[in-house]
């Protein structure tokens, strides 16, 4: 997985998830995000998305993922992701959805997988199929929260699927900067996940049209 | 003879019967020190094959136990790898963790047909979180029935990384082996649980082996098939046993209830993060001794077989060793028959011999003085003038006949001195010319000479050493016989000479010869040969003269007689110095 393909698909969601009131004028917030070091931990296959280590479940090579929490108004319409499997990983392996989106996973591998969660947010068994199967294998993630994905047949394949209950939020680049558009003005707090464990926040007052720097920490 | 003096029948039996004891205390000794050795070696071979017997028990359950706990760590690395397992340890699905692992684990839990004994299938499972506490599996049949106040006590303190094994006492008084393995994460090889297992306990099957096993855990004796007098005495020899620092592991003797055991102990879970626990085995030395007792009655029993056939085999040894010195004895025992009988005869002789050299000597000085009386008176007639001149002649031969008388008697004497052995010679140096010279002179004087001729070839100077009145008594009988058994007008030669060391006289005279049969008898006493009864004689002086001169260290021998002459040689040893004597 590239960097390039996660921001490409980063973007393609933030879009879906702006509404037609696009044309109002709009906030934006950019800045970064102070990735942890992976200090811990020989990693033997760089193939890993997703480690835990001491019970923390960290995306590899790091990435946060920074959203604005507040209330907004329910989304209009289904919503849909794509996770693929390919060369026996999850892409991308951290997937950030708002509440209500229905994610296909298809097998683009010619190797059977078996997409499970034990998550208590979601927990669900897609069973084993392969790249023929149509329709492609899709779940409605209807509940905030973390799922760890995993195969039942490859133990190392494992991804994360941030479910939040908000529309605005994006992926950070490997370097950890990001930015947020076309936010609507008001009081809400911003947030960079991290891991299972670090979640940062802090308030912030969004004018409008405004244009905020938050970096992290 | 050094034989002893009474060597008889007893003797012998004594002596076989020394030399059966000490065959017998050879053989004992020799069969008391075989004994003592073989007893020794069956005794430690005993010991060493109950030692191996022992061992081997405890390996084979050792063994069961190496194979158990090799099979739950490969099945808990299987388990650690499924996601599913992680899935439920750390996506927090706790409840979904019994029920991903029942398939896994199927196979390690106990079957109902699985024989009691040394089991390899596990009685229950349960899992750890990563703080050491029991993950209850949500099912009671989930994952092998446990009460809950045992199932607390499966809780570590923390998550071991390398398998544990320890023990655990049920509330029903159960004794279960536990094993914990860790189970850790994919990437990291971080331990994020735990499984342990509960088996039976290797000895709670009971077996009817020879060595029965329990466990000391929690100051404990965790021993179902000890009875409560033994249970008490292990327990105390252990608390103390056990209470050593860094005591591993040990063996005792200890006794109970009238029984000896061997007890071992040994902590099977060194830095375990379970309890100390101690493996405890017992067994009991009866077996042992018993198997000791009968080796030493099997010993005992062919050391006295051994010894009997030694007895019987001695005996007949002893018999036929003692066999050459019984015959010895007797042999011995006729010896001394035939010496006691020699000797007697000796004996005999002896007395023999001196009571006729007695009678001898007493008969001469007896017939001496009547002689001597009956000389005289004659003697006295004749000097009378009153007698007949024809009756003068006769009592004139009378007196002559009392001088042969007289002369006779003194060789008697003489001989019988001999004999009885206390004739001494006087040896002086003496000179033979002058001697034989005198004898000459006095053979020519003979009355009756019947027209001999006498030829000397005397040696001027022979000196000898002897007596003079013995050399010349032989001397005198020499020529006495060569004049009486002459012919009418014969010879008589008389020669001496020096040969080397000895003085040579020879004294021959021509008549008839002496007849080879009588030769040899001519010496001895009394014998005459066959003469007539004309020849006056009495048949002593050969002998008399042939004693004298082997007296003087010399001899007397026949030298010739054949045709017309004989002669006798006469040796006599010379005098020292007068060895050279000049030939003659």
């Amino acid at each position: 997985m590239t960097t390039s393909a996660i921001r490409r698909f980063a973007a393609l969601l933030a879009a879906a998830a702006l509404p037609a009131a696009a044309a109002l004028a709009q906030a934006s917030i950019e800045g970064s995000v102070r990735l942890p070091k992976p200090l811990h931990a020989p990693v033997m296959n760089k193939r890993y998305g997703i480690v835990a280590y001491a019970g923390v479940l960290s995306p590899y090579p790091p990435l946060a993922v920074v959203y604005l929490e507040g209330l907004f108004p329910p989304p209009a319409g289904p919503k849909a992701a794509q996770m693929v499997q390919k060369d026996l990983a999850f892409v991308p392996y951290l997937l950030p959805v708002r509440v209500g989106t229905r994610v296909e996973f298809p097998n683009l591998d010619n190797t059977y997988h078996n997409i499970f969660s034990y998550s208590p947010a979601k927990r669900f068994d897609l069973g084993r199929y392969r790249s023929d199967e149509r329709p492609i294998p899709s779940v409605v993630f209807d509940a905030v929260g973390l799922v760890t994905l995993r195969c039942d047949i490859h133990e190392h394949m494992r991804a994360l699927i941030l479910v939040l209950d908000t529309p605005h939020f994006v992926l950070s680049d490997a370097e950890g900067r990001y930015r947020l558009d076309g936010l609507p003005a008001g009081h809400y707090v911003l947030k960079a996940w991290l891991d299972s464990k670090t979640t940062l926040e802090r308030p912030v007052d969004l004018a409008a049209a405004s244009a905020l720097r938050e970096d992290f920490p | 003879m050094t034989l002893p003096q009474e060597p008889g029948n007893e003797g012998v039996a004594s002596f076989r019967t020394k030399l059966l004891v000490a065959m017998m205390l050879v053989v004992t000794a020799v069969t008391a020190a075989g004994f003592v050795f073989a007893q020794r070696s069956a005794a430690s071979a005993v010991r060493l094959e109950f030692q191996g017997e022992f061992q081997e028990m405890l390996a084979a359950s050792h063994a069961v136990q190496d194979v158990r706990h090799a099979a739950l760590a490969e099945r808990c690395r299987a388990l650690a790898r499924r996601p599913r397992i992680h899935a439920a340890l750390e996506d927090g699905a706790p409840d979904l963790l019994y029920p991903s692992a029942r398939d896994e684990m199927a196979d390690v839990m106990e079957q109902a047909r699985e024989p009691a004994a040394y089991s390899l299938h596990a009685l229950y499972y349960r899992f750890i979180d990563s703080r050491g506490r029991v993950i209850t599996p949500p099912g009671p049949g989930e994952a092998g029935a446990l009460a809950p106040e045992d199932e607390a006590r499966l809780a570590l303190g923390s998550l071991p990384d390398s398998p544990q094994t320890g023990f655990l006492v049920r509330g029903g008084g159960e004794v279960d082996e536990l094993v914990a393995m860790p189970i850790a994460s994919t990437e990291s090889g971080e331990v994020i649980s735990a499984i342990v297992v509960g088996f039976k306990a290797p000895w709670t099957g009971g077996g009817g082996a020879a060595i029965r096993s329990g466990a000391w855990l929690n100051g404990r004796l965790a021993f179902p098939s000890l009875g409560e007098s033994e249970r008490q005495v292990f327990s105390g020899a252990l608390e103390r046993a056990v209470a050593a620092p860094g005591a591993v592991e040990g063996g005792l003797q200890l006794s109970a209830g009238g029984a000896e055991y061997l007890l071992f102990y040994k902590l099977l879970n060194p830095g375990s993060v379970f309890p100390p626990a101690f493996e405890v085995s017992v067994y009991p030395l009866g077996d042992l001794l018993a198997r000791q007792r009968r080796l030493l009655w099997q010993f005992g029993g062919a050391g006295a077989l051994l010894l009997l056939g030694a007895f019987f085999a001695s005996r007949l040894l002893s018999h036929r060793l003692s066999e050459p010195v019984e015959k010895l004895a007797e042999d011995s025992e006729e010896n001394r028959a035939h010496w006691h009988r020699a000797e007697a005869a000796l004996e005999m002789t002896s007395r023999e011999l001196q009571r006729s050299a007695r009678f001898s000597a007493d008969a001469s000085h007896q017939l001496k003085t009547p002689v001597t009386v009956i000389r005289s008176g004659l003697e006295e007639l004749l000097a009378g003038d009153h007698l007949q001149p024809e009756a003068r002649e006769e009592v004139s031969g009378l007196v002559h006949q009392t001088f042969r008388l007289a002369s006779i008697i003194e060789d008697l004497l003489l001989l019988s001195r001999m004999d009885a052995g206390r004739l001494q010679i006087q040896f002086s140096r003496l000179d033979l010319g002058p001697l034989l010279a005198g004898l000459l002179d006095d053979l020519s004087a003979f009355p009756d000479n019947f027209g001999l001729k006498v030829d000397a070839d005397i040696a001027p100077e022979l000196w000898i050493t002897g007596e003079k009145r013995f050399v010349s008594l032989i001397l005198q009988n020499l020529l006495e016989n060569a004049r009486k058994y002459n012919r009418l007008g014969g010879r008589i030669r008389i020669a001496s000479r020096g040969e080397g060391e000895w003085a040579v006289v020879t004294v021959g005279n021509s008549g008839s010869p002496i007849p080879p049969s009588s030769q040899e008898h001519i010496f001895e006493r009394f014998h005459r040969g066959a003469v007539g009864e004309n020849v006056p004689g009495h048949g002593i002086g050969l002998n008399l003269a042939r004693e004298l001169g082997r007296l003087h260290g010399g001899s007397l021998r026949l030298s010739v007689s054949d045709g017309d002459w004989t002669e006798f040689e006469l040796r006599l040893r010379l005098a020292a110095g007068a060895v050279a004597a000049k030939p003659a």
